[in-house]
């Protein structure tokens, strides 16, 4: 029987590029407000994942469900429910960031006034209403983020995949982003996001997944996977789990 | 010194990438051609000159003149690099910030700027002018010393203009910084990058024996009005050729290039205030604070006219191609002929010949507007492809105001037909009908070939990019329109026949016309339908996941 509650699931999932696996055999089941951390040096393939979760990119092997549809036969209907912010912004510079967010929210079909809602209560929540009406050109990367970050949530997705949503942000943006995450898990949004910042995973994750040369090594909350690894801290885990890769790559 | 070695390593570099060989080889290409150009006009100059030189012995003011003639195309090209490339370099090249962090003295990003404007106009200027300077020379028993004086001459000719342009824009940024001298600063460059090939296809290489010939003359007769840099350079060269010491007409040379360095040293400490300035300064000159609508389509329709009037640079564009249609059309290019064709009716004349700089004037946006379907979209790719909008409604909007782009052409051309033509309202009117229907065969030509999945590739991080195919893109681009274009010039050929053999009264063209403007419409209509819906068809697969 098929768990309803599976915002994303993968079986098998796998991608080459010219015989290079760049992801293989990953299996991902994560549930309906869940806060999923997905961890792995660089080159590991976790944008690699994103982009397939994403549909930016084809499978070479297996399937990946989002809310157990396929872009293969219902993409449409799985963008309507997805989100992804990717680690460099897909923004507009000679836009500003209000119609930027008018552009892509106009993409999912937001209905105007939930969308001058949801804008308003984003651009006031991630500190961007002061630069809303500048062009994109002059902001910084952590305000690309940002802006790009509040077009996606504008459209209330229930699938939100994130690339190293941290970096570049300041420590205040950090944690209202934390902030932020933890209330869209509230409201029933699936989170999934990639980064380097182990400690940014402990605080917030509810599960972690380890990636490392394209395949899942562990998977699990923080505590258990520091039970089953003997270790103290995340940090021990990741690099038990990823050192001898490291070593070979 | 470290600043220069990094740009030669850096060049010698170039044939080391794909893209560098690419550079390596336009460049070349260019150069190669402009050259050989010139070759050509001082072969055919080199008669007249050899007369001239020979006719008056003793006395050195021809040469001084047809020497100075030759040097003259150096402070042209400087003003072109000064204006089009220096000031980009100047205050947006990516290096700045590099510079500005190094603890190196503050004037050292100005001068490594200047070095780099030089050596790119002196080698445009002796691409150009060392021609007829080595012919002119050749008719001379100049020494092989003055042969090696030319590249000094020509450096003489360009280093001081560009010292000072450069010095002005420090000077003008510092002081006066904001958005109006940025645009203007921004027109300035752009008309400077149009004028420079027109002054070369329309002055410089413009043939014709006999023009030659009065060229050659009014060189040779010219000495004395030359600039005092130029006239400072063509002294040395002619002083070289006749055995006169070096020495005395060396040093107003070196006089002028140590003057251009001392010039830019005064401006040079206030470079980094000015940068500073001019990155402020980088807002839109007027932007539009409407609401957006729900509907993605006329979002994305605001969204390329947004892209317009908020970038200063784009709206230049438009200005600049204003610019270029009047020359063109001031100088009745192409449509010379057509306006002699007294048997023809003086509307159809005055129609066709407006249609012909429409024409021309189309086939120089097409490449552009075809950008804004998906090329120029190319960062933007990945949020398309993650959206669940359907393909073809972002597509509509991005034609609906290519179609309102494409009016301009017509809007300039009705503007020059006027004033050039003294063209009268049904000759206007019959060329808005015909234009329009062109508009809508480039429009369908556009949709189809910008989004033509083969001419386009996604790179790994999901940009969409063109690389190595822009020119071949560029090409079937022009051609596919050239053949949709094919029966309005079957339809030309015909008129002609039939006016050839006096067939073509004005009432049966003026009977002929509505008939001919309705198929023309319903056929532009056709080829806008068609290709509307394979362009839907292409922006589908450029869409879809890799």
């Amino acid at each position: 029987m098929t768990d309803t509650t599976l915002r994303i699931e993968t079986r098998g999932l796998g991608r080459d590029f010219g015989g290079k696996w760049a992801v293989r055999e990953l299996d991902l089941s994560i549930r309906e407000g869940e806060l999923y951390g997905f961890l792995g040096q660089n080159g590991a393939g976790k944008t690699t994942t994103l982009r397939l979760l994403a549909g930016l990119l084809r499978p070479s092997a297996g399937t990946a469900r989002i809310c157990g549809l396929t872009h293969e036969r219902d993409a449409r209907a799985v963008k309507q429910r997805l989100g992804f912010v990717p680690d460099t912004p897909p923004l507009y510079d000679y836009l500003t960031g209000r119609q930027y967010i008018a552009l892509v929210a106009s993409m999912w079909r937001v209905d105007r006034r939930t969308r001058d809602e949801r804008t308003e209560r984003l651009l006031h929540l991630l500190h961007l209403a002061d630069v809303a009406d500048e062009l994109c050109k002059g902001y910084s990367h952590g305000m690309r983020k940002k802006v790009h970050l509040a077009a996606v949530l504008a459209t209330a997705p229930d699938v939100l995949l994130l690339d190293e949503p941290t970096t570049g942000l300041d420590p205040g943006s950090t944690r209202r982003l934390k902030d932020l995450l933890r209330e869209e898990t509230q409201r029933g949004t699936t989170v999934m996001f990639s980064t380097h910042v182990l400690d940014t995973a402990e605080q917030v994750c509810d599960r972690v997944g380890i990636l490392a040369t394209g395949r899942l090594r562990a998977e699990g909350s923080v505590a258990e996977l520091r039970a089953a690894h003997g270790a103290a801290s995340l940090e021990e885990v990741f690099l038990t789990l990823t050192d001898g890769d490291a070593a070979t790559t | 010194m470290k600043l220069i070695a990094a740009d030669l390593r850096a060049l010698a570099n170039l044939p080391a990438s794909p893209a560098g060989r690419r550079i390596v080889f336009g460049m070349g290409i260019g150069l190669g051609i402009l050259a050989a150009m010139s070759w050509q006009l001082a072969a055919l100059a080199s008669r007249h000159i050899g007369n001239l030189v020979a006719r008056d012995g003793a006395d050195d003011a021809p040469l001084l003149g047809l020497l100075g003639h030759g040097l003259t195309i150096c402070p042209v090209v400087a003003t072109w690099t000064g204006l089009a490339m220096a000031r980009q370099q100047l205050f947006e090249t990516p290096e700045l910030v590099l510079w500005r962090q190094a603890p190196i003295a503050a004037m050292r990003g100005p001068l490594q700027v200047f070095v780099r404007a030089v050596l790119v106009s002196t080698l445009w200027a002796a691409t150009l002018s060392s021609p007829w300077l080595v012919t002119v020379l050749r008719q001379t028993p100049a020494p092989p010393l003055a042969y090696a004086l030319v590249p000094i001459a020509i450096l003489a000719c360009t280093a001081p203009l560009l010292a000072s342009m450069l010095g002005v824009q420090i000077v003008l940024v510092r002081f006066l910084s904001g958005r109006w001298l940025r645009l203007l600063l921004a027109l300035v460059a752009a008309l400077a990058s149009v004028g420079f090939p027109l002054w070369l296809l329309l002055t410089l290489f413009r043939g014709g024996r006999e023009r030659i010939a009065a060229l050659s003359q009014a060189a040779a007769d010219g000495g004395a009005d030359l600039p005092p840099s130029v006239a400072a350079a063509a002294r040395l060269l002619t002083g070289a050729a006749t055995g006169e010491p070096t020495l005395p007409n060396l040093l107003p040379v070196v006089a002028w290039l140590a003057a251009a360095i001392a010039v830019l040293l005064v401006a040079a400490p206030l470079h980094s205030r000015a940068h500073e300035r001019y990155v402020e300064s980088d807002r839109p000159l007027w932007r539009r604070r409407g609401r957006w609508s729900t509907s993605l389509t006329a979002n994305m329709r605001r969204k390329e006219f947004a892209q317009v009037i908020q970038q200063p640079g784009a709206l230049i564009g438009f200005l600049v191609f204003a610019v270029l249609v009047f020359v063109l059309s001031q100088r009745n290019v192409l449509v010379a002929d057509i306006l002699s064709r007294h048997l023809l009716p003086r509307e159809l004349r005055h129609t066709a010949a407006m249609l012909t700089w429409w024409f021309l004037a189309i086939l120089l946006v097409l490449y552009a507007h075809m950008g804004r379907l998906a090329l120029w979209d190319g960062r933007q790719w990945s949020l398309y492809v993650s959206s669940p909008a359907h393909p073809g409604r972002i597509l509509r909007g991005k034609l609906q105001a290519i179609a309102v782009f494409l009016l301009w052409p017509l809007v300039l051309v009705t503007g020059a037909g006027v004033y050039f033509l003294g063209a009268d309202a049904s000759s206007l009117g019959w060329f808005a009908g015909f234009a329009s229907a062109g508009s809508l065969c480039a429009l369908g030509v556009v949709a189809t070939i910008g989004t033509w999945p083969r001419l386009l590739r996604p790179d790994a991080d999901g940009q969409i990019l063109q690389g190595g195919r822009s020119f071949l893109a560029a090409m079937v681009m022009v051609t596919t329109f050239q053949l949709t274009m094919l029966p309005a010039i079957l339809a030309w050929a015909w008129l002609l026949q039939r006016s050839a053999r006096r067939q073509l009264p004005r009432a049966a063209v003026l009977e002929l016309a509505p008939t001919a403007l309705a198929l023309a419409l319903a056929y532009g209509l056709l080829v806008a339908a068609l290709g509307t819906w394979l362009g839907q068809r292409n922006y589908r697969r450029l869409l879809a996941a890799r």
